[in-house]
C-alpha cells in the first residue's frame, strides 16, 4: 500500500511540470488561433480504422447469411466523402437510408404566405381550380380512398418527422455501442477492436477531457471577471473578443472538436446570426471563431454561474422565466441590442429545439420580424465520429455531456453565408423560409416545413382539415 | 448507454416472418428498427397512440381506419411485430413467378374493403360509406351531396339489390382500377 502511494506521488511530481507546460502551451496556441494539428491527425487515423471495421463487418455478415436472394446486398459505398458532397437520392440527402420510395407525402399544408421549397413537393394534387362552380358534379369512386391509405401506410414505414427527433442512423458502425441498434456478436476481432476503443475512450480520453473541462471553465470565469473590471468601451470589447475566443477554443478541446470554417469573409459582425440547432455545443463551436451575444432563459446552478460570468464581460440577453412567453418583450430587447452598432451579433436558433442534423425544421418568425441584417450560418456535424445531437427526451444534460466526452471526436463544418435582408413586401414568415432554404441547401440538409414543436406536441387539427379540403377539391375538380 | 432495443430479433423469428409475408431478411430488419423506434416504451408492442405520434399519419383523414387495420387481430389493443408485418406485407409489390401470399390482388382488395367495412360484417352499408366520406372531406361538402354520392355509389356497385356492397361486388367495381400500383409500396434496398 505504502509502495503504491510512493509510486503515485513520485509519478505526480515527475509529470507535474511537463503537464503544466502542456496546458500552458495549449492555452497559448488557442490564444493565437493555431493548433498543433494533433486532432486532425487523430481524426484521419480514426477514419482508416472505421473503414477497416466496416469492410470486416461486411465480410462477416456475408459469411453468416447465405441467402441467395437477389435483393440482398448493396454495393459497398465509400464512406470517406465529406457530408456536403453526398449526392441527393430520392430528393433526400444520401446520408439518410430510405427504406421505401415515397410517392404520396402529406405535408402540414402551408398557410397562405408560405412558399413551398422544391424538396417538399406535394405530389398528390395536380388539380387547382379557382373557378367557383355552382353546380358541382362530384364523381366519387370506391378507389379514391386508396391514395390516402397508401400515403398513410407509407408514413408508418417511413416519415420525415419522427426520424428527425432521433439520432441519425449510420451507414457503417463507428465502434460506439450507442450507435448500433442491434449489436450482435459478429467476430472476435471486431469485439476486441471495440473493447480497445472502449478502454481508450473511457480510461484515457475521458479523464483528460474532464480535466480540460474543469480548467477551461475556471479559466472562463476568471478571465470574464477580469474583463468585467474594465470600463465599458471599444477597448473592453476588443479585449473581450480576443479573450472569449481563446477561452472557448480551450474549452472546445474537452470534446476534441475539429471544426472547418468556410467562407470566413461572411463572418457576422453585428445584427442577428441564425443557425440550425443540433445541440448546446452549437454555441460553443460557433464561439470558437467569433464573439456572439447569446440569448436565453436565466437558469440557476452551474449554467446560471456561466451566464453571469459571460454577462460581466459582454452584453448578453438573459430572460427571466416569466418574460420568455412575452414575445413583445423579447422583440424589444433584440431591437435594443442591435441598435447599438458595436454590440456583437446575437446568436439565435430559430428552430427552437434540437434537431438531429439531417434536416432543418420550420424557423420561428420572431427573430425575423425585428429588422436588421440576418447572417445565416449552416452547421453540419460528421456523424461518424460522435453524434452531437441532444435527444432531450432520452438523455439528461449530464448524460449527454458524458456521451460527448466519450465519443471519438466532434467533427463539423461551418459555412458562413452571405447576409440577407428582408424585402420590403416580404412577410416575416416568407423571409424565415427563405433563410431556412439557404441554410438547408448549403449544409446538405433536408428542408422540412414541419414545426420543431412536434417533438412535444400533437399536430394541429387545422392541418388535417386542410387535407380534407384538398381531397374535396380533388373530388370537385374531376 | 442508451441502447435502444433490448429485444433483438432472433433468426427463427426472421425466418417465420419471411415465410409468412415474403419480406427479405434485410427488409425485415429495417422494418424492425422502425417498429422499435415507434415503440417509445420499449415494450415490444405498439399502441394506437404510438402510431398517431407520426405527424404525417395523424393528419391523414383516414388515419383511424388505417391504424385500426393493424389491430384487427389483436386481443389486448396492442400490436406485436408479426401483426405489424402482416399488415405491411399487403403492400408489397406483386411479383410474377413468385408466390404472393398476403400481397395478391385479392388480398389487397380485401384490405381496401376493410377500410370501408366499419363493423367488419363483410358488407359495406350506406351509413358506413357515408362515414368514410365524412372522414375524407370533412365539412367541405354538404350533407345532401354526400348522401347522394353514397347512394349513387351503392346503386352502381350493387348487383344483388340488397342495398349493400359485398366483397364480390366491391372487387367487380374495382375491376378496372390498377390496384397493384395503387396499393404497392416499392421497397428500396
Amino acid at each position: 500500500m505504502a509502495l503504491i502511494m510512493s509510486v503515485v506521488s513520485l509519478s505526480i511530481s515527475i509529470l507535474y511540470t511537463p503537464f503544466l507546460l502542456l496546458v500552458l502551451c495549449v492555452i497559448f496556441l488557442a490564444s493565437i488561433g493555431k493548433s498543433l494539428g494533433v486532432r486532425r491527425l487523430y481524426v484521419n487515423i480514426l477514419l482508416k480504422l472505421f473503414e477497416y471495421g466496416r469492410q470486416h463487418i461486411e465480410v462477416a455478415k456475408k459469411v453468416q447469411r447465405n441467402d441467395s436472394s437477389d435483393e440482398e446486398e448493396e454495393p459497398p459505398i465509400p464512406d470517406d466523402k465529406p457530408p456536403s458532397a453526398i449526392i441527393k437520392e430520392n430528393g433526400i440527402n444520401g446520408t439518410k437510408m430510405s427504406v421505401i420510395e415515397r410517392q404520396e407525402i402529406l405535408g402540414p399544408s402551408p398557410e397562405l404566405n408560405y412558399k413551398r421549397s422544391s424538396s417538399q413537393e406535394r405530389i398528390q394534387n395536380g388539380h387547382r381550380t379557382d373557378q367557383e362552380k355552382n353546380e358541382v358534379n362530384l364523381e366519387f369512386h370506391l378507389s379514391h380512398c386508396l391514395d390516402l391509405v397508401k400515403a398513410g401506410v407509407e408514413s408508418i414505414i417511413e416519415d420525415q418527422v419522427t426520424s428527425v427527433f432521433e439520432a441519425e442512423e449510420l451507414r457503417s458502425w463507428n465502434l460506439l455501442t450507442r450507435t448500433n441498434k442491434q449489436y450482435e456478436f459478429l467476430t472476435w476481432r471486431l469485439t476486441i477492436i471495440w473493447a480497445m476503443g472502449f478502454l481508450v475512450r473511457y480510461m484515457f480520453l475521458l479523464p483528460l477531457r474532464v480535466l480540460i473541462f474543469v480548467i477551461g471553465v475556471w479559466l472562463l470565469i476568471v478571465s470574464t471577471a477580469c474583463i468585467g473590471t474594465l470600463p465599458d468601451g471599444p477597448f473592453k470589447q476588443r479585449v473581450n473578443y480576443v479573450v472569449s475566443i481563446m477561452c472557448f477554443n480551450f474549452l472546445s478541446r474537452c470534446i476534441s472538436v475539429v471544426i472547418t470554417y468556410h467562407d470566413a469573409q461572411n463572418k457576422p459582425r453585428s445584427g442577428i446570426c441564425v443557425a440550425n440547432h443540433t445541440s448546446p455545443i452549437d454555441a460553443l463551436v460557433l464561439m470558437c471563431d467569433n464573439c456572439y451575444s447569446l440569448i436565453g432563459q436565466r437558469h440557476g446552478g452551474f449554467l446560471g454561474l456561466l451566464q453571469r460570468a459571460l454577462a460581466r464581460a459582454s452584453p448578453h440577453i438573459w430572460f427571466e422565466r416569466s418574460e420568455v412567453k412575452d414575445r413583445h418583450a423579447v422583440a424589444k430587447r433584440l431591437k435594443e441590442h442591435i441598435s447599438v452598432p458595436d454590440n456583437p451579433p446575437i446568436l439565435i436558433f430559430p428552430e427552437g429545439t434540437c434537431i438531429n442534423n439531417t434536416s432543418v425544421m420550420q424557423f420561428k418568425k420572431g427573430s425575423f420580424e425585428v429588422g436588421g441584417i440576418i447572417y445565416p450560418v449552416a452547421i453540419k456535424y460528421d456523424p461518424r465520429f460522435g453524434d452531437a445531437f441532444w435527444n432531450s427526451s432520452r438523455y439528461g444534460m449530464l448524460h449527454y455531456l458524458l456521451n460527448m466526452m466519450t465519443s471519438w471526436a466532434i467533427v463539423c463544418d461551418i459555412w458562413y453565408l452571405p447576409p440577407m435582408y428582408r424585402e420590403p413586401h416580404e412577410s416575416a414568415v416568407d423571409f424565415a423560409n427563405r433563410v431556412k432554404s439557404v441554410i438547408a441547401r448549403r449544409g446538405g440538409l433536408v428542408d422540412l416545413m414541419w414545426d420543431g414543436q412536434l417533438k412535444r406536441m400533437k399536430p394541429k387539427k387545422e392541418w388535417r382539415e386542410l387535407q380534407q379540403e384538398e381531397f374535396s377539391k380533388r373530388l370537385k375538380g374531376e | 448507454m442508451g441502447n435502444k432495443s433490448s429485444l433483438l430479433l432472433r433468426e427463427e423469428e426472421i425466418a417465420q416472418i419471411q415465410e409468412e409475408t415474403g419480406f427479405t431478411p434485410n427488409q425485415i430488419e429495417r422494418l424492425y428498427s422502425r417498429f422499435t423506434s415507434l415503440d417509445k416504451n420499449d415494450c415490444g408492442t405498439l399502441s394506437r397512440d404510438d402510431f398517431l405520434r407520426i405527424p404525417e399519419l395523424a393528419i391523414n383523414p383516414l388515419s383511424e381506419r388505417i391504424v385500426h387495420s393493424f389491430f384487427a387481430d389483436s386481443h389486448d389493443d396492442r400490436v406485436n411485430f408479426l401483426q405489424f408485418m402482416r399488415v405491411l406485407s399487403h403492400f408489397r409489390p406483386i411479383r410474377k413467378n413468385r408466390e404472393n401470399k398476403l400481397n395478391s390482388r385479392e388480398e389487397k382488395l380485401r384490405f381496401a374493403f376493410s377500410m370501408y367495412d366499419l363493423d367488419n360484417d363483410g358488407k359495406i352499408s350506406r351509413d358506413e360509406l357515408l362515414a368514410i366520406l365524412h372522414m375524407m372531406v370533412g365539412a367541405n361538402i354538404s350533407e345532401e351531396q354526400l348522401t347522394s354520392i353514397a347512394e349513387r355509389t351503392i346503386l352502381e356497385a350493387d348487383t344483388n339489390n340488397d342495398q349493400m356492397i359485398c366483397f364480390e361486388e366491391f372487387c367487380h367495381a374495382l375491376e378496372r382500377t390498377d390496384v397493384e400500383q395503387k396499393m404497392s409500396i416499392r421497397f428500396l434496398n
